[in-house]
């Protein structure tokens, strides 16, 4: 299974294993990792699942869509180049080593 | 009621009404999910609690048929799961995504609050319950929908009527009569105004429902716009008052958003948070469940209070106080899940980014009424009813 290190904004690192299929989102809600609210439940109306990707991981997960790449603009720390939905990242077996960083706050 | 629950009786629905957080308090520390008895239903009050149910719609889902809302509103997609649900959601998409929100009904809702302010100003005083924040949230609401031709004193009546529909568990006649108007009533103005959007397509959400990938037919686009009628109009007018109210008893904090106006963001949040507009709303229990150390049966409902959930201390220190440099937090007067209120962006515009900064701005040294209190009420749905205030003019 891919490995996924998430990266709080005060430089602690969690590593998981996540299947592949599944959200990068349910992958870290199933893991317990803090920072990810998702307060939608993965269906794109919260804005609170904001992250930062890694520049080939970013790469590897595609372009973002039309509404995703509009809902980004209203994340509760500013978007950045890799900024993505974690519910809209399905894990890939292309995943190797995936740096997931989550923002200083979701609300 | 289903075994292995608490009952709790030592509260009466009058009291509730009054001030439901005591009781709240109550239940977090001894019962967080109780039998209500004075209501007749379950209630879970903690913020974990709601956020587990929220996240499984298997055992928890939206869909009752006993549901007064189908009733008094049609099925409309809030008592619907999975895809069926997400099907109505998507297409109502094209209305109320937050790009929306802000490059489409900004602009029009800025001239709104504009023009009631206008008509206020000489006056000096006001109730801005019913002068302000009820036509603000009405005349908005008038476009969001696509009833552009409607008076919007006739939008709060129909609002009203509904939410009264479905609230109505006494099962009274007189208040069926004026749903069953109300519904009428939306569903010939509804009538009136299709042709011209089939015609000409808007931003509106009936106009989204009809031009919708995937169209949703008739039936589908009465229910979910009636539910939008009920939803769209009390909560985003009784959000206005408690954020004005929560300003205006605490100046300091008042103070530092005059001179920081990116604060105006998080007094929106921390008012929802506060006093939630919508207090609590029902979810089905498809099978015997374990939760907050009671056991539900499969059949029963169970009442989620997301506003006893705002306080909960387990999430917010000191909840009762209104404090905008709070330790920032999600909270869930919005709800959660696929129900993740849908209305959540514009009403973060229309009443945290318009209609409360510009009467900070616009009516000078705006202060409350001496010589009237400020009237909070409710339970299920709750917010000042009353809110007089002076100012320079
Ligand atoms: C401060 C203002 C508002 C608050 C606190 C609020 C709160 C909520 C809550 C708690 C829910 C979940 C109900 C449930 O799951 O049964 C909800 C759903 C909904 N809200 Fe809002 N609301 C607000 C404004 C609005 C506005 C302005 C509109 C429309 C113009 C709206 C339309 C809806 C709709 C259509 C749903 C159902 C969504 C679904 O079932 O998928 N809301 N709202
Ligand atoms: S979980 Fe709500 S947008 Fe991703």
């Amino acid at each position: 299974m891919p490995k996924l290190t998430f990266v709080q904004s005060d430089g602690t690192r969690m590593e998981i294993s996540a299947e592949a299929g599944r959200s990068v989102m349910e992958a870290a809600i199933a893991n317990s990792i803090p920072g990810i609210v998702a307060e939608c439940g993965g269906s794109m109306a919260c804005a609170t699942c904001h992250v930062f990707l890694d520049d080939a991981t970013a790469e590897l997960a595609g372009p973002l869509a039309a509404d995703e790449d509009d809902m980004l603009d209203f994340s509760a720390v500013p978007r950045r180049a890799t900024s993505r939905l974690s519910c809209q990242v399905q894990v890939a077996d292309t995943f190797k080593g995936a740096v997931i960083t989550i923002p200083e706050t979701q609300v | 009621m289903a075994i292995g629950v608490r009952s709790y009786d030592e509260v009466s629905l009058a009291q509730l009404r009054a001030d439901p957080y005591p009781t709240y308090r109550t239940l977090r520390a001894e019962a967080p999910v109780a039998w209500l008895a004075p209501a007749g239903i379950h209630l879970a009050t903690r913020f974990d609690d709601i956020m587990r149910i929220e996240k499984d719609h298997e055992t928890f889902p939206a869909l009752d048929l006993r549901s007064l809302q189908i009733k008094a509103m049609g099925h409309s997609l809030m008592r619907r799961d999975g895809a069926d649900h997400g099907r109505q959601r998507r297409a109502l998409d094209p209305t109320f995504a937050p790009g929306v929100a802000k490059r489409h009904w900004q602009p029009l809702f800025e001239d709104i609050a504009n023009d009631i302010i206008e008509g206020l100003y000489e006056q000096g005083r006001a109730d801005l319950f019913s002068d302000f924040a009820a036509p603000l949230a009405s005349r908005c609401l008038m476009h969001i929908l696509g009833l552009t031709q409607i008076d919007w004193r006739d939008l709060c009546r129909w609002s009203q009527a509904l939410m009264d529909a479905t609230g109505n568990y006494g099962d009274d006649p007189a208040i069926w009569a004026r749903g069953k108007e109300a519904y009428d009533s939306i569903d010939r103005a509804i009538e009136a105004r299709v042709p011209e959007l089939q015609e000409a397509p808007d931003q509106s959400a009936i106009s989204s429902m009809l031009h919708a990938e995937d169209p949703l037919d008739m039936a589908d686009l009465r229910a979910n716009a009636k539910v939008i009628v009920g939803g769209g109009l009390n909560e985003p007018r009784d959000a206005t008052c408690t954020a004005v109210l929560g300003m205006l008893t605490n100046p300091d904090q008042l103070a530092r958003v005059r001179e920081d106006e990116t604060l105006w963001r998080i007094v929106f949040e921390e008012a929802v948070r506060w006093i939630a507009p919508i207090g609590l709303y029902p979810r089905r229990v498809a099978r015997r469940v374990e939760i907050g150390g009671a056991v539900l049966e499969g059949g029963d409902a169970i009442g989620l209070s997301v506003a006893s959930a705002c306080h909960d201390e387990d999430h917010f220190d000191d909840g009762e106080r209104f404090d905008i440099f709070r330790k920032r937090s999600p909270h869930l007067a919005f709800g959660a899940g696929p129900h993740f209120c849908l209305g959540t962006w514009i009403a973060r515009m229309q009443v945290g980014q318009i209609g409360v900064p510009a009467l900070f701005h616009r009516l000078p040294n705006l202060r409350l009424d001496p010589d009237h209190e400020p009237a909070i009420e409710g339970w299920v749905f709750r917010g000042p009813t009353s809110l007089r205030v002076v100012w320079d003019a």
